[in-house]
């Protein structure tokens, strides 16, 4: 029995549920409300309830891109998401006076067929993803810590928290900051270092759509100037 | 945690959105069944960057939200015309092209 206890306990610390506990009970609270309201969605007939379990949806989404740690896709999401496309949505279902009591009821051998191939979908896209990362962890460990390169810096250039910090207050021209006198600042004010790496992923995001994907980033601003043009195109009266 | 419990998520955020794609009528539904599908990419996406730890997925997952922004504009725009010549929003009566 106590074998038997110890065993799980270790396949539990194994594949990380324990170790990532906090983690795990927020993605499950998370995941619940998301598929919950994702049902909701595609099933309710009142379609500005569609609209407001959409949004639901992409807030969890939004939840659970930070869960994961990208915070600034999490904020993308909420911003253009959340503030634009369910706005633009609303704005669709006034404009079109789309039945804003009941959808029109769909008929069950449609309904059936829907269901027999989501559920197929969901059975075939599950199968490939147990079966190919078992397993698998996303690495979470803590946060790193700050890297900093050691280097003479000019006073000048140096933040005033990061100057009274170290004491050069009132001093000119060069001083050595070292990687010693570098950990014993407070990580506040660390970041505040010039070459320190902050932490999260945003400077490796811009880093990444400025340089190496700046054509891509380029495109999309013409695809958006495009599509402003075409909405108006085909929306407006003759 | 599990790639596969995003990546589990994310498959039944997927069929759930084609699903309402196939059931639903009113256009501005089948465009929200679609954000759905659209999502689930997203979280694909956004948990193999986590995985690989790079930021590759969170950039992409950024072009695919841009993506997503545009095409729900001109597809509304494209409803809001369906309602103006025909009075209605149901994608089914969209036969002209059968023979």
């Amino acid at each position: 029995m106590i074998a038997a206890l110890t065993l799980a306990q270790q396949s539990l610390t194994r594949d990380g549920f324990t170790e990532a506990l906090p983690q795990n009970i927020a993605f499950a609270i998370i995941a619940g409300v998301m598929l919950f309201s994702a049902f909701k969605t595609v099933t309710t007939g009142n379609v500005v309830h569609a609209a407001l379990y959409l949004m639901i949806v992409l807030g969890a989404s939004a939840a659970i891109f930070i869960l994961l740690g990208s915070d600034f896709v999490g904020a993308t999401q909420i911003l253009v998401y959340i503030g634009a496309i369910i706005v633009l949505f609303l704005f669709g279902i006034m404009l079109t006076k789309a039945q804003l009591g009941d959808d029109d009821s769909v008929s069950s051998e449609r309904r059936g067929m829907g269901a027999l191939v989501g559920v197929l979908l969901f059975v075939v896209i599950g199968f490939a993803v147990v079966d190919t990362f078992g397993n698998t962890e996303v690495a979470f460990g803590d946060p790193e810590p700050v890297v900093f390169e050691p280097g003479s810096f000019a006073v000048d250039d140096l933040p005033t928290p990061v100057v009274d910090a170290l004491g050069f207050a009132g001093r000119g021209g060069e001083v050595e900051i070292t990687q010693s006198s570098f950990d014993l600042l407070d990580p506040e004010v660390q970041r505040r270092v010039p070459g320190a790496e902050v932490f999260g992923n945003n400077k490796q995001i811009a880093d990444a759509i400025f340089s190496d994907y700046i054509i891509p980033f380029e495109a999309t601003s013409v695809l958006l100037l495009a599509a402003l043009i075409g909405a108006v195109v085909v929306a407006r009266k003759e | 945690m599990m790639l596969n419990q995003f990546l589990l998520l994310s498959a039944v955020l997927f069929s759930m959105g084609v699903y309402g794609v196939l059931t639903r009528r009113n256009g501005v539904l089948v465009l929200m069944s679609v954000e759905l599908i659209l999502n689930a990419v997203n979280i694909n996406l956004v948990a193999f960057g986590a995985f690989q730890d790079n930021v590759q997925g969170d950039v992409f997952a950024i072009f695919v939200i841009a993506v997503a922004a545009a095409e729900v504009g001109v597809g509304l725009a494209m409803v809001l015309l369906m309602y103006r010549n025909r009075k209605s929003t149901d994608f089914t009566e969209l036969d002209m092209l059968k023979g």
